[in-house]
């Protein structure tokens, strides 16, 4: 044993040392100093780059430093770097430029920048990536954090100041790209995620998984594991007193069977982490392994085993009618027919799986309230889900600042397990997944396997279309059924097509199971569709831009639903990308022969914004003492900008300024149920609550012709309003698909330059240009955020990322998107103000995906001339089989 | 229901039939009561806690007032819509 002493932050430590001390630096600053602004992703290994601190003035991965070796050494985490209330100037240019998202890799960015900078204080693009590339983030795309370490060297070189680059807010709120409410507090390490949360007599939870797809359970020993040190108990489904369930398939903890690798059996909690997952090896479990459902076309073969005893394994299937689609092809002057596939994709967010849960007394209850802290994107239904699961009314969830989701946390798991054990041991209990276990819990992007005839007219005017498409759904239905109906919500995509027939079905395998994931079956179907039309454009002989004008819906048409249009700006999008478009045919055309070639692609996409369906929201608005008002909604944040968004416009409508406005939108005993952060339905369903609900405030006020709180007080009148948003869409007749499940639409139009190797199959996406039409822009930084990283994420999905479950563990193998594959983007934002929009506002981050992976393949087809790959990621080993299909002719 | 506003005791009354229950009481109307006038003022259901507090009935009472209980039975005919997930 040693005693090393170092500088953290500027004050002395002295630390006593093992000789096989294991400790690193990550554990001193986040366990033994309360400095949890270094974060942690990659379960240690030094791939993610968020717990990078200063040592010595030199950026290191907190993960890999160990204790021992920094006698002497000064540290400087994020904590030590600036506050809130007296930032560092990157700090302030990471707002500014609005680099900050989810935020969990903000403090590492951070850090590795100020290293950077104080090396070279003038870094050109090369340099920032070269330095950064380890950096990982998975919401900006990267764009905006290039432009925030290019600001902090114009401000810490005096080339600029705080004040030249501030916006005004006097200068008009709607339309102003204002920093954040949340991002200053992200991005000095301030704000608290799930696996930041630390109390008294805090107990680890960590789970027995299993290592079988699907078997039964015959019997589970844990009596040695319960006497090892440190373990305070082990529970198992008989413990738990509710339904045992988080949804009618899917066990809280498994009693009786398996259904996919990685399913819960048991939980071990004890006083360190370590101590819990040492126990969780000393749990026997007996298993019986049953046939295993690998594949769809396994799952729907007569005599299959079923995945659910009581749920055939084909579980879900809805067609899709309008007007009659085999006379249609019948007199199209062309058809072309093509198999699309995509793949199983985690959605990725840095932030693992993290929970907390402990019960509260009070005086005033009978019982004490269960407070679960966890990271849905749906607190209100979620807190049902748990009431029922445990069989414990008396509950509140809270939700503390979240690391990314993209659709991810419209399920839980680990909240579940904490939950359940906190109640059962009646102590705080926190689970923070490794990475690898996060993976294995979490939902998936679903894959799809899509049979496709698109037939037009030689004049170019499409005349049917055709779509058979198979769902492999994995192990729990989870928004199964969801994903099928989204997709046929949005199935024509942008266009008029008189007649369509589609049939979709969902097929239960011992896959790992899908869930949410932005966008969440529109990207599927549309890379289809948009791949057909290139197919039907090549072969007409047609411009791609031209052929998608040609057929782009007008008002007075019906998408695939039979639903009547009355707004549809898509063509202007196609429109404002046609100079880049030309510009970038021009530049490529004279690189189509030796090994770099480039190409060009297009494709568009039109979103239905909502669930689809019925869907209402609530929010509240109170007018404070202060002339302030403050905002209740069950509103998630996890780095889309919510927060931005409500201020602003709660601003604008009250004429305060916006340091005025409070949210309130964390936890569900304060907040009306505004329902999930899905379906890009934030600002248009949640932002129209409050706009009513401030209309309301507004027209009390005026009935009296009050100036503020005091008038109100005096009148006797409340200050506080309940708005609603309710969106009277429908469901899908049952045996037409048929119905409206929108009542309105994002649209765009995406442009990919792309340059492949073509000796080693190798594609480099030079730039991306995206023009989409949201309406009402109420805050043009953060849309371009949202469509910078949405880009990202669709090329990722179209050349690069695939989950195999068991086998993709970490960042790494998953292909994590990096400053080194980072591209050039240029956003376009038209404004047509939507009839029934916040303002005129809709939502944006999910449609950004859908035209991605088909304009990526088209313009490696336009390089390359080889065959169109269909089947995603178009890994180098496709590209390489497309170039040898088009050479054997 | 998406439009809780539309409720009518009338429709309280259906459901009751449908859940066995042939008239509605005093306590049924107390318990709807207080569950519609919670919700227009918070836009969510209250916990049973708040229930209980709120009509003066002891939780057991509530729970057997209903056929299908509170969260099925009660909340139903009181017209709350449950928090969604995606259909």
């Amino acid at each position: 044993m040693k005693k090393i002493t170092l500088t953290v932050n500027g004050v002395l430590r002295s630390i006593q040392v093992e000789d096989d001390d294991r400790r690193v630096l990550l554990d001193l600053l986040r366990e033994n100093l309360g400095l949890p602004g270094t974060k942690q992703s990659c379960d240690r290994k030094g791939q993610c780059g968020a717990c990078t601190v200063l040592v010595n003035n030199r950026a290191v991965r907190s993960c890999l430093t160990r204790l021992r070796d920094l006698d002497g050494a000064e540290v400087v985490s994020i904590e030590g770097l600036g506050t809130p209330e007296k930032p560092h100037p990157i700090q302030e240019a990471y707002v500014l430029t609005g680099a900050i998202q989810c935020g969990f890799c903000t403090p590492g960015m951070i850090m590795a920048t100020k290293a950077l900078l104080d090396q070279d204080p003038h870094p050109d693009t090369k340099l920032i990536k070269e330095t950064l590339q380890r950096n990982l983030c998975r919401c900006t795309g990267y764009t905006k954090i290039l432009q925030a370490v290019k600001l902090a060297a114009e401000l810490l070189s005096g080339q600029t100041t705080l004040e030249a680059v501030r916006p005004d807010p006097r200068d008009g709120l709607i339309g102003a790209s204002l920093p954040r409410p949340n991002a200053l507090a992200l991005a000095c390490g301030t704000a608290k995620f799930a696996g930041d949360m630390q109390m008294e007599g805090l107990l680890h939870l960590a789970a027995v998984r299993s290592p079988h797809a699907h078997a039964l359970i015959r019997s589970i020993d844990y009596s040695t594991a319960r006497a090892m040190p440190g373990v305070v108990g082990v529970m198992t489904a008989q413990d738990i007193k509710g339904s045992n369930r988080l949804q009618d398939d899917q066990p809280l903890l498994c009693d009786k069977k398996v259904h996919v690798m990685g399913d819960a059996v048991a939980l071990v909690v004890a006083e360190t982490k370590d101590q819990a997952l040492a126990a969780t090896k000393a749990v026997l479990v007996e298993h019986e392994p049953l046939p295993i459902v690998a594949t769809t076309d396994q799952a729907l073969t007569d005599g299959c085993i079923r995945v659910h005893e009581q749920i055939p394994n084909l579980c879900y299937e809805h067609p899709q009618i309008k007007g009659d689609a085999a006379s249609a092809f019948g007199n199209s002057d062309e058809v072309v027919e093509a198999e699309f596939s995509t793949q199983l994709i985690h959605q990725a967010p840095l932030e693992p799986e993290a929970a907390f849960a402990y019960l509260e007394t009070s005086e005033d209850e009978d019982e004490p309230k269960l407070v679960v802290v966890g990271r849905s994107i749906n607190i209100h239904h979620h807190l049902m889900v748990l009431q029922k699961a445990l069989g414990w009314d008396n509950m509140r969830y809270e939700q503390p600042f979240i690391g990314g989701q993209f659709g991810i946390k419209m399920d839980i798991t680990a909240e579940g397990l904490a939950a359940a054990a906190a109640l059962h041991f009646k102590r705080p209990v926190r689970y923070v997944c490794s990475l690898a276990e996060a993976m294995w819990i979490t939902p998936k992007r679903h894959p799809f396997t899509m049979k496709v005839r698109l037939g037009a007219r030689r004049d170019g005017k499409l005349t049917a279309y055709a779509i058979d498409f198979t769902v492999n759904n994995g192990a729990y239905m989870s928004v199964g059924r969801a994903i099928v109906n989204r997709s046929l919500y949005m199935l024509s995509g942008s266009y008029s097509i008189p007649a369509v027939e589609a049939f979709g079905r969902l097929v239960y395998t011992n896959d790992a199971w899908g869930g949410a994931a932005r966008g969440a079956g529109p990207p599927q179907v549309n890379f289809a569709l948009e791949s057909a039309m290139e197919l039907m454009a090549q072969r007409l002989g047609i411009d791609p831009l031209e052929f998608r004008l040609i057929n782009s819906l007008r008002p007075g048409e019906s998408i695939s639903t039979g639903q009547v249009i009355d707004e549809w700006p898509y063509a202007g999008c196609l429109e404002a990308i046609r100079p880049h478009y030309e510009r970038a045919r021009r530049e490529s055309s004279g690189s189509k022969k030796g090994r770099y070639r480039r190409g060009v692609g297009i494709a568009g996409g039109s979103f239905g914004i909502g669930r689809g369906g019925a869907d209402r929201s609530n929010v509240a608005v109170e007018l404070m003492p202060d002339g302030g008002l403050t905002v209740y909604g069950s509103i998630s944040d996890p780095g889309e900008g919510n927060d931005a968004m409500l201020t602003q416009i709660a601003a604008h409508l009250m004429r305060i300024p916006p340091e005025k406005v409070l949210l309130v939108t964390r936890d569900t005993e304060r907040t009306p149920d505004s329902s999930s952060a899905s379906g890009s339905r934030v600002t248009y369903m949640s932002g129209g609550a409050m706009v009513n609900a401030i209309e309301q405030l507004k027209a009390a006020m005026a009935e009296i012709s009050a100036q503020g709180y005091d008038d109100m007080i005096a009148a006797g009148k409340p200050t506080r309003y309940l708005g609603t948003r309710i969106q009277d869409a429908t469901l899908l007749e049952p045996k037409t698909g048929q119905g409206a499940p929108f009542e309105s639409r994002v649209h765009g139009a995406q442009m990919a330059e792309v340059e492949v190797d073509t000796e080693t199959g190798n594609v480099r996406v030079v730039k991306m240009t995206a023009a989409v039409d949201a309406g009402t822009v109420i805050n043009p930084v953060i849309v371009e955020g949202q469509i910078e990283g949405g880009m990202d994420m669709g090329v990722g999905m179209a050349l690069r990322e695939e989950y195999v479950h068991g086998r993709t563990k970490d960042w790494v193998s998953i292909h994590f998107p990096t400053m080194k594959t980072s591209f050039e983007s240029t956003v376009i934002l038209l404004q047509t103000p939507r009839k029934k929009g916040t303002l005129g506002a809709v939502g944006v981050s999910e449609f950004v995906l859908l035209p991605t992976a088909a304009a990526v393949i088209t313009a490696i087809q336009d390089a390359t001339g080889g065959a169109r790959i269909c089947e995603l990621p178009a890994t180098p080993a496709r590209v390489l089989a497309s170039l040898a299909r088009k050479r054997a002719g | 229901m998406v439009h809780p506003e539309s409720w009518t005791k009338r429709f309280a009354e259906i459901l009751a039939r449908e859940d066995g229950l042939a008239e509605l009481t005093e306590v049924h109307w107390r318990i709807i009561d207080f569950l519609r006038q919670y919700y227009q003022a918070n836009g969510r259901a209250p916990l049973n806690t708040e229930l209980r507090k709120g009509t003066g009935l002891a939780l057991a009472e509530i729970e057997a007032s209903f056929p299908k209980g509170i969260r099925l039975g009660a909340r139903r005919l009181a017209g709350l819509p449950n928090p969604k997930s995606c259909a």
